[in-house]
């Protein structure tokens, strides 16, 4: 299974390194985003749930996790040029494990998403955040673990699409909701109840809780954090239960009738 | 090394469309090291047909075996001995001609020297020798067409199925695709189906099913296919073929098919076309735009039992 997996998934990968303007676009939007946003509230907004921080250092893991989520659930896109193209099918006649289909397009879309995260760590340093070893290798596993998320999920609503349109329709729908509350933009605590609740049931604030923990704690801190195990616990959930889903989804076939 | 046997395949009704038979107690043996043509109409059940062979959905009803395993029951070990070329292209057009060959041995299990071999094998008839870097985006349409097969036989397998391959290859590389396509089949002892509707790819074959409605109409070889229609016909064309076609049949008592303005009298005795020709001209001649006598082709082998022309099923297309 892992054979093919791989074969799959450093497919999407030189797909994608051919495809510059894809590159640039993607690592280029969340910077600038970061930028400017970060920039102009950094003067205004100061609020006691960010800690001693600048706004730009608050607003930082949340753009990164912008760029995780988007990089990795776009990258599922390409399953739908895949299929339109006729690619699919020999994929799917060929005797390998469903599973290993549904992996090799969330590890490609696991590496993209990768290169792009991290070519944005190398700010941090820039803002005051030193990160040890220890705590840079539990940052690489949370980049890891919440992006094969995203792309399961991109996998899993991407495979019965029939127009790459529709699936960007959908996705900004779903996706700016799931990040604007994630935390990415505002401290949780000091949102309205209601808006706290909608919140702390968002499994990419999860994510989030998840990719911050390492530039503020040690690694054995965290570890013995219980608000960084939960949200590990519930982003672990989250990868299988969507891995799972999409295996299901590849494994059904077209059946006939009963006569 | 195909035996279908009783074959029946229903798409389920959904909330715009009501069910449909595709396939209807269908039942069909391809001998084994035979070259078969599968040819039918639109509509037909052949693309419905191709779509269960390479296990991309699961059949009503009946059995299919392939090389003595049962697809339904050991998919695995039926589908192992299997090539598959699609209509649409199944390379990826941004890899390169290797690239993509390495990516279907990473997906059939393939590695080493045993790949290595293999690659030389399968690229060997081709005329991609020089442009093994380049992406399969530059090549030409028959190009294309090639890797798409190269692929196929680097698993060699025993059983090799086409649906329609040449769909938009001008005829020069149409006829080197079906060529080399023979050429290979013959060397490798290869069984071969493909699906096809131009005729010309289908004189050369062992066999020649052809469906209609989701029924085998025919299943020959071309020679014994044309044999059916005797050895001649006439051929009449008419601005005004429906009143003439009436008038034929009744005034000199012979039976007639009539397809859009051409009236064919398919039962001629051999020696008899001139005669009959003749009498036509005489009797008709100002209703008559033009009259052949015409050697059936498997075209008209096609048109006579399927009740289609040729034309009428390039115009639509496959819709499928």
């Amino acid at each position: 299974m892992i054979g093919p997996a791989f074969a799959l998934a450093r497919r999407e990968f030189v797909r994608f390194m051919r495809q510059p303007q894809r590159v640039v676009g993607t690592v280029a939007q969340p910077v600038l985003f970061w930028l400017f946003l970060g920039s102009g509230f950094n003067a205004s907004f100061h609020s006691s749930g960010m800690g001693g921080g600048s706004y730009l250092e608050y607003f930082y893991p949340g753009v990164m996790l912008m760029m995780m989520l988007f990089a990795s659930i776009f990258s599922s896109i390409t399953i739908i040029e895949d299929r339109d193209a006729g690619f699919l099918q020999s994929v799917l006649v060929a005797p390998v494990s469903r599973m290993a289909i549904v992996l090799g397009k969330v590890m490609g879309g696991v590496a993209i998403a990768m290169v792009q995260t991290l070519i944005f760590t190398i700010a941090a340093p820039f803002l005051g955040l030193h990160i040890g070893l220890g705590s840079l290798a539990l940052l690489i596993v949370t980049y890891i673990l919440s992006s094969t998320g995203f792309a399961a999920m991109g996998f899993f609503f991407a495979w019965s699409m029939r127009s790459s349109a529709g699936f960007h329709a959908i996705m900004m729908v779903f996706l700016m909701p799931l990040w604007m509350l994630s935390g990415a933009l505002f401290p949780i605590e000091n949102a309205p109840g209601w808006l706290h609740a909608v919140m702390s049931v968002n499994p990419v604030a999860h994510a989030l809780v998840l990719m911050r923990g390492p530039f503020y704690m040690d690694p054995a801190q965290l570890l013995a954090d219980s608000r960084w195990l939960t949200a590990l616990a519930v982003t672990l959930v989250w990868c299988v239960g969507f891995l799972l889903a999409s295996m299901a989804r590849v494994e059904k076939r077209e059946r006939g009738a009963s006569l | 090394m195909i035996q279908i046997e009783n074959l029946s395949h229903v798409y389920p009704a959904s909330r715009k469309t009501p069910a449909r038979k595709a396939i209807d107690g269908l039942t069909l043996t391809v001998e084994e090291g035979q070259f078969c043509i599968l040819s039918g109409p639109n509509g037909s059940g052949k693309s419905t047909l191709f779509r269960i062979l390479c296990g991309m959905a699961y059949p009503s009803s009946g059995t299919i075996r392939i090389g003595g395993y049962d697809l339904l029951k050991e998919p695995a070990k039926a589908r192992a001995q299997m090539g598959v070329v699609f209509q649409s292209p199944a390379v990826d057009k941004h890899l390169s001609v290797a690239e993509n060959l390495k990516l279907h041995a990473d997906l059939h299990g393939l590695s080493g020297r045993d790949l290595y071999e293999r690659t030389d094998e399968a690229l060997g008839w081709t005329d991609l020798k020089d442009r093994q870097n380049d992406k399969v985006m530059t090549l030409s349409g028959g190009l294309a067409r090639q890797v798409e097969l190269a692929k196929c036989l680097l698993t060699r397998p025993r059983l090799l199925l086409l649906d329609e391959p040449t769909t938009g290859l001008d005829p020069a590389s149409r006829r080197n695709f079906v060529d080399a396509l023979h050429k290979i089949q013959r060397g490798r002892q290869m069984t071969v189906l493909m699906t096809s509707h131009i005729f010309s790819e289908a004189e050369d074959a062992d066999r020649v099913a052809i469906m209609k409605g989701g029924v085998l109409l025919a299943n020959d070889s071309p020679q014994a296919l044309r044999g059916q229609l005797g050895r001649e016909m006439v051929v009449v064309q008419s601005r005004n073929a429906e009143a003439l076609e009436t008038r034929i049949r009744m005034g000199l008592n012979i039976s007639t098919r009539r397809h859009g303005d051409e009236i064919r009298l398919e039962e001629t005795g051999n020696g008899d076309s001139l005669p009959l020709l003749e009498k036509l001209l005489a009797a008709y001649r100002p209703e008559i735009d033009s009259i052949a006598i015409k050697q059936p082709a498997l075209e008209d082998v096609f048109i006579h039992l399927t009740g289609k022309t040729a034309a009428e099923i390039e115009q639509t297309g496959d819709a499928q």
